[in-house]
């Protein structure tokens, strides 16, 4: 028996597997302020209570949280000090001095997470090839620890100037930090992430000082009071590749958990691909604040490693700190429910990207928020239904929505309120297909090629619309609509991905080197699978390198020929550089040489296997059909639409779009011509060219 | 007057404005990941406009250097007018240039223009701007005598006609720069970029039902000209005058600019009669490139949340007496124009400052510094672009950011792959203490770079600094920030602009300006004065 926990801004969401009776039980309760861990035992009760599981007889647990990404947007880390090499104190200040919006003369860029009188230079360099240009002053190390503690700092990062090149250095420092002030923590970047360019690497190495602490405290807690309650399984932690990492994994970089939620959902996205026989899939994730998307092709999620984290404006690339770490190639597509429509200063209807979040919250709350916003027009659209937000757990007002999409919308614009509804609608849905299809054209794909499955709070609403512009013949609301991301988690396997910097041109490889440095980074892999109980042999082994055309700036991922490498692999290695090249930007170029960048190594176990039947506590003999009510759709204005209840839906059960189709945490929106479909497990297919 | 209500819902409008959009962004993003250049790849020196047929830009890419943006709808008309009439673009067709005159004001940045036809008929053209890795001639920067010496200028020219490549032209270019596969391999991205644009908007028109752009392109340039207007008959109508003095060669010949703002009703004039004449540097730009960089900080000022199109600049008007510094004509030298470019916004914040005090900045400590390193390393010819910014100026209501670009916006190369493309080793990258301006509201800090030739042989340098003898001016009270200077250890004299060698073992200490203060210092909140020694900007 398993139990996924995702713990979100507003909800803490569970889903637990049973493998004796293959049904999936969910739960969701607020996430509680300041201890999440209390919403965790609220829920892990409701299961006991609900579903009679008691915590003892799960196995296993995997975890995913936000608190790291909170962590770093509310700037609620540790105090935390940074180290480099001396003279270089205010790279981390300086980024790359460009702004992120060129017309905004009153822009802010973000604030680095050490400020200036907590970074110290240490005499020492390196240069690019790793020699020893200055050795160390090792006497100045004790100084140094000696400020550290005067300070009271809890956490340091330590980044010097080509440390990927020599890690010697920054292993030192790591060492004499341990011995001599032992309660604090320490980060080494050549650990964190082992690359080329300071910038970037000072900001990862900074932001994981920053959260471990917190992190730290956090998983210990949850640790314990897990045992304490009669707990005795296996914990893993979800992190933003879709892989499980440890608990020890998690506490020593805990930056891999930024997008631990949404990488959840992608993965849940590549079960559901799996189990429907669906290879690409374009996954839709919409919640309150954030909609995002991720590309699954051939079965994979796109995994990347540009990320920002903590952005100071939001959707603008470079108003957030980088973080090269592998993330899931997720992008933020637009706002989520919250986002507030207006009428511009040029007379266009706009939406977002500032969100009413949940306090006011929407108009419709009646918490006194006056903005008219996308969760608004829903409602007043038909899509929602008052009586039925969280399946009735609250009650939302028609007319608070209405007056607010009257008066900032409809009367400015001189349209009836059920116009400016469906512009709402529109745009929003429109913004979102079309950072969709600019993310699936970046990586060389056509979005027609795609099915979509859409889930999250208030993507079920919005899938149907942006499936529709993107041309996608077939939608997919999978079960636990609402929860996908904890379901996720039980689906991700254990995995460590180790990272090595070696710049060469592809010709002049010392290919003994390269097998060297590939096999030990495997055995590190195998090392990390074995303490989580995973044997070598049920491991698979993925071996990739960044490469690039000499002289360019970006690389692209090539996976390795398997086995030890030689010069025999050299045409192979041009041919897939060349072939993913040309995929990507539909061209090569000849006679150019090549270069590799950065080695991956990822050593990964099993994906468990998993059904996807909820339990239902329906009787079999309910109506999935409750009735109709007024739906407003473009191509017909008003209708009277079809509604039905989610969980009294029948396997195979078939009807005709339009459809609105009520579950717990969601409403599924279907548009006219198309068809419904319910399958085996109860997901609701839906073919849009019906 | 409102063509936008009869032709598009404001719905419909702002669906399809924000595609667009995305349309160039994309095309932005290819360009960017295939391009060998530094200066494109890890700076952004470049962009991507989308125009209509008659060469008025629609959209454009969204993190890009403003004077590319504003030039690229120049080019397009003129080779509208004077090379290429409407009627006689074939699809297929590239046309490509790097005439200083008609282009982005100096020969390395090439422009790269391609017809869109849709359903056999022509409906608009897409264009890129970037810095090409090598043009020929000297080593790129500020010491070129006059035009020739800076490399290779191709006319307008068709690089492709009807998709057939110009061999002749890419054998000439191929045997007149350094590094000619990346150069090439910099101009086929460009061409890929167009392409790639070109194909998501065929989807847009065909999704949309869309027969041409032109009620399109009317609608979204109707719409930025008329919140550009409305700006400016907001502010006071009036002549705002402005002087401005920067280093010229740091060696007592300076450059002087003078300006005159004129505000009427929805209209602004900006006059530069009184600025110097040519200066003997190549640091002279061209009318184009000067009205570029004038009507930035004007978009700025009055209308920054728009988005950018051809609109945006009808109500703006750019003139200079022909000859003069903003105005330079055959064959005065141009190569680092981007130094006077970089500073028409002091002049034109100079003067707004006493019209709409509140929607303007202080100066920043630019010109963004350019540095080009040539020589040899591992046996191979390099030849290394790189950037460094100043502090920023204080705002009506804020600091200046320190060390941030402006009004260019050019990312720094990082100092890792600096040391792995050249035999430099970098010895400090800091913030300058006590370098920003004081005021209300302070400047930002300027920056120290020092590197040292770690290799056995020479290094050229060539240097485009500036403010080493002139300073950020403040505004409204505030001080003025800090000089930056160039010396080199062992110490002796070093060009702020021009060539110079750096020997092994030399080590070159390059301290940027800070940025200016805004508003009277006495007014100062006590709090930021006391954070700002915690943190150790003053002491």
């Amino acid at each position: 028996m398993k139990l996924g926990i995702d713990i979100g801004g507003t909800f803490t969401d569970f889903v637990l597997f049973d493998d004796n009776s293959n049904k999936l039980y969910f739960a969701k309760t607020l996430t509680t302020y300041p201890d999440p861990t209390v919403g965790i035992f609220n829920g892990v009760k409701e299961l006991e209570d609900k579903f009679g599981f008691p915590v003892k007889n799960i196995d296993g647990i995997v975890h995913g949280t936000t608190l790291v990404t909170n962590a770093v947007i509310e700037r609620k880390g540790a105090k935390t000090a940074f180290i480099t090499t001396k003279g270089f104190e205010d790279v981390l200040e300086i980024g790359r001095e460009m702004r992120y919006d060129i017309y905004d003369i009153f822009l802010t860029m973000p604030k680095p997470l050490v400020p200036r009188n907590l970074r110290m230079g240490i005499s020492e360099r390196v240069d690019i090839q790793g020699n020893i240009v200055t050795p160390m002053d090792e006497g100045a190390l004790k100084d140094l620890a000696e400020t550290l503690k005067q300070n009271g700092i809890e956490a340091v990062g330590v980044c010097l100037l080509n440390s990927f090149a020599n890690t010697g250095h920054e292993q030192a420092i790591g060492k004499y930090l341990a011995k001599h002030v032992p309660n604090m923590y320490y980060s080494l970047s050549s650990e964190i992430m082992p690359e080329i360019r300071e910038y970037e690497r000072s900001s990862a190495t900074a932001m994981n000082a920053y959260v471990q602490p917190i992190t730290d405290k956090y998983l210990k807690d949850f640790e314990t009071q897990l045992m304490a309650s009669g707990f005795e399984g296996n914990i893993n932690i979800m992190i933003s590749s879709g892989r499980l990492t440890t608990i020890d994994g998690a506490r020593k970089s805990p930056i891999h958990l930024l997008e631990s939620g949404p990488a959840g959902g992608a993965m849940a996205g590549v079960f559901f691909g799996k189990h429907l026989e669906e290879d690409n899939l374009l996954c839709f994730d919409m919640g309150g604040t954030t909609a995002k998307a991720c590309v699954i092709y051939e079965g994979q999620p796109e995994i990347t490693n540009h990320f920002e984290a903590g952005r100071v404006k939001r959707f603008k690339k470079g108003s957030g700190l980088p973080v090269r770490i592998p993330v899931i190639d997720l992008i933020e597509i637009g706002a989520g429910g919250g986002s507030i429509a207006r009428v511009n200063n040029i007379g266009l209807l706009t939406v977002g990207p500032d969100s009413a979040s949940s306090d006011p919250g929407p108009a419709c709350y009646n918490l006194g928020g006056e903005n008219p916003t996308v969760t608004d027009a829903d409602l007043v659209l038909g899509y929602l239904n008052a009586d039925y937000f969280l399946g009735g757990e609250m009650n939302l007002s028609i007319e608070a929505a209405r007056q607010a999409i009257e008066t900032k919308l409809a009367k400015p614009l001189g349209i009836s309120i059920e116009e400016a509804a469906l512009g709402v609608h529109k745009i929003v849905n429109e913004n979102m297909a079309n950072a969709a299809r600019v993310h699936v054209l970046e990586k060389g794909m056509d979005p027609r090629h795609f099915n979509m499955i859409g889930f999250g709070g208030a993507g079920p609403v919005h899938s149907f619309g942006v499936a529709k512009l993107l041309n996608v013949n077939k939608l997919i609301i999978p079960v636990g609509a609402g929860v996908t991301s904890a379901l996720g988690f039980l689906v991700s396997p254990v995995a460590s991905e180790k990272i090595h910097s070696h710049i060469s041109e592809l010709n002049s490889l010392d290919w003994n080197e390269v097998n060297t440095f590939l096999a030990d980074m495997e055995t590190d892999g195998y090392g990390f699978l074995a303490n989580s109980g995973i044997d070598e042999k049920d491991a698979t082994v993925k071996r990739v390198v960044e490469m690039r055309y000499y002289g360019q700036g970006h690389e692209i991922t090539i996976e390795l020929p398997e086995g030890l490498l030689s010069e025999n692999d050299l045409e192979e290695i041009k041919r897939r550089f060349i072939k993913e090249y040309e995929f990507r930007y539909n061209r090569s170029i000849e006679g150019m040489h090549m270069e590799m960048v950065t080695w991956r190594v990822v050593v990964q176990g099993p994906i468990p296997e998993m059904k996807v039947e909820q339990f239902s506590t329906s009787k079999g003999n309910e109506e999935g059909y409750k009735g109709t009510r007024k739906v407003f759709f473009e191509e017909t204005g008003y209708l009277d639409c079809p509604v039905y209840d989610r969980y009294a839906l029948q396997p195979n059960e078939k009807f005709d779009g339009p459809a609105i189709i009520e579950e717990t945490e969601s409403t599924t929106v279907v548009g006219i011509n198309s068809a419904v479909q319910v399958d085996a497990d109860k997901n609701i297919l839906i073919d849009l060219h019906h | 007057m409102l063509h936008t209500a009869t032709t598009f819902d404001p719905i419909a409008l702002s669906i399809l404005w924000s595609r667009l959009i995305s349309i160039v962004d994309e095309a932005g993003t290819t360009l960017q990941r295939t391009s060998f250049s530094t200066v494109t790849r890890e700076s952004n020196d470049f962009a991507v406009v989308l125009m209509d047929r008659k060469g008025r830009s629609i959209a454009q890419s969204s993190v890009s250097v403003p004077s590319f943006l504003g030039v690229l709808p120049i080019l397009t008309k003129a080779l509208l007018k004077d090379y290429f009439p409407e009627d006689t673009w074939k699809e297929g067709d590239v046309v490509m240039t790097n005439d200083p005159w008609l282009c982005a004001g100096h020969k390395p940045d090439i422009g790269i223009v391609s017809p869109i036809f849709y359903k056999e008929s022509l409906i608009g053209f897409i264009g890129t701007i970037a810095h090409s890795p090598d043009m020929g001639g000297q080593l790129w920067g500020a010491g070129t005598r006059d035009l020739y010496e800076e490399g290779l200028m191709v006319p307008p020219t068709k690089l492709i006609a009807e998709g057939k490549p110009n061999e002749t032209l890419f054998n000439i270019l191929e045997h007149n720069v350094r590094a000619a596969d990346q150069t090439i391999g910099d101009i086929r991205a460009q061409v890929a970029a167009n392409d790639q644009g070109i194909k998501s908007l065929m989807k847009l028109m065909e999704e949309n039902d869309l027969i041409d752009l032109q009620d399109l392109a009317d609608a979204v340039i109707n719409a930025s000209e008329k919140a550009m207007r409305e700006a400016l008959s907001a502010a006071p109508d009036g002549s705002y005058n402005y002087a401005y003095d920067t280093d010229g060669d740091g060696l007592g010949e300076g450059c002087h600019f003078e300006i005159t703002i004129t505000i009427k009703g929805d209209e602004i004039v900006a006059d530069y009669t009184g600025t110097s004449g040519a200066h003997y540097m190549s640091i002279n730009a061209v009318l184009n490139y000067a009205f570029a960089y004038t009507a930035y900080p004007i978009k700025c000022a009055f209308s920054p949340d728009v988005p950018n199109n051809d609109g945006s600049f009808y109500p703006i008007t750019v003139t200079a007496p022909e000859g003069c510094l903003v105005n330079a004509q055959k064959p005065s030298p141009l190569g680092a124009r981007n130094v006077t470019g970089n500073m028409l916004h002091s002049v034109v914040f100079g003067a707004l400052a006493k019209a709409v005090p509140n929607q303007v900045q202080s100066d920043c400590g630019s010109a963004c510094w350019c540095i080009v390193l040539n020589g040899e390393h591992k046996g191979k010819e390099f030849v290394e672009y790189f950037f460094l910014n100043g502090g920023y100026g204080a705002r009506p209501n804020m600091d200046g950011e320190h060390v941030l670009s402006f009004p260019t916006n050019v990312a720094n190369v990082p100092i890792e792959v600096l040391e792995t493309d050249v035999a430099v080793l970098v010895t400090e990258k800091s913030l300058v203490p006590n370098s920003a301006g004081d005021g209300e509201y302070r400047g930002g800090l300027g920056q120290r770079f020092s590197f040292k030739n770690i290799g056995d042989k020479p290094i050229n340098v060539s240097m485009v600094a500036e403010k080493t003898v002139t300073s950020a001016k403040g505004i409204l009270e505030g001080k003025d920030g800090q000089m930056g200077s160039v010396k080199i250890i062992p110490e002796r004299e070093f060009p702020s602009k021009g060539l110079g060698k750096l020997h092994p073992g030399e080590e070159l200490i390059l301290t940027l300006p800070g940025g200016a203060g805004y508003g009277n210092p006495s007014n100062r909140d006590q709090g930021a004065i006391e954070q700002d020694k915690i943190l150790g900007y003053i002491s």
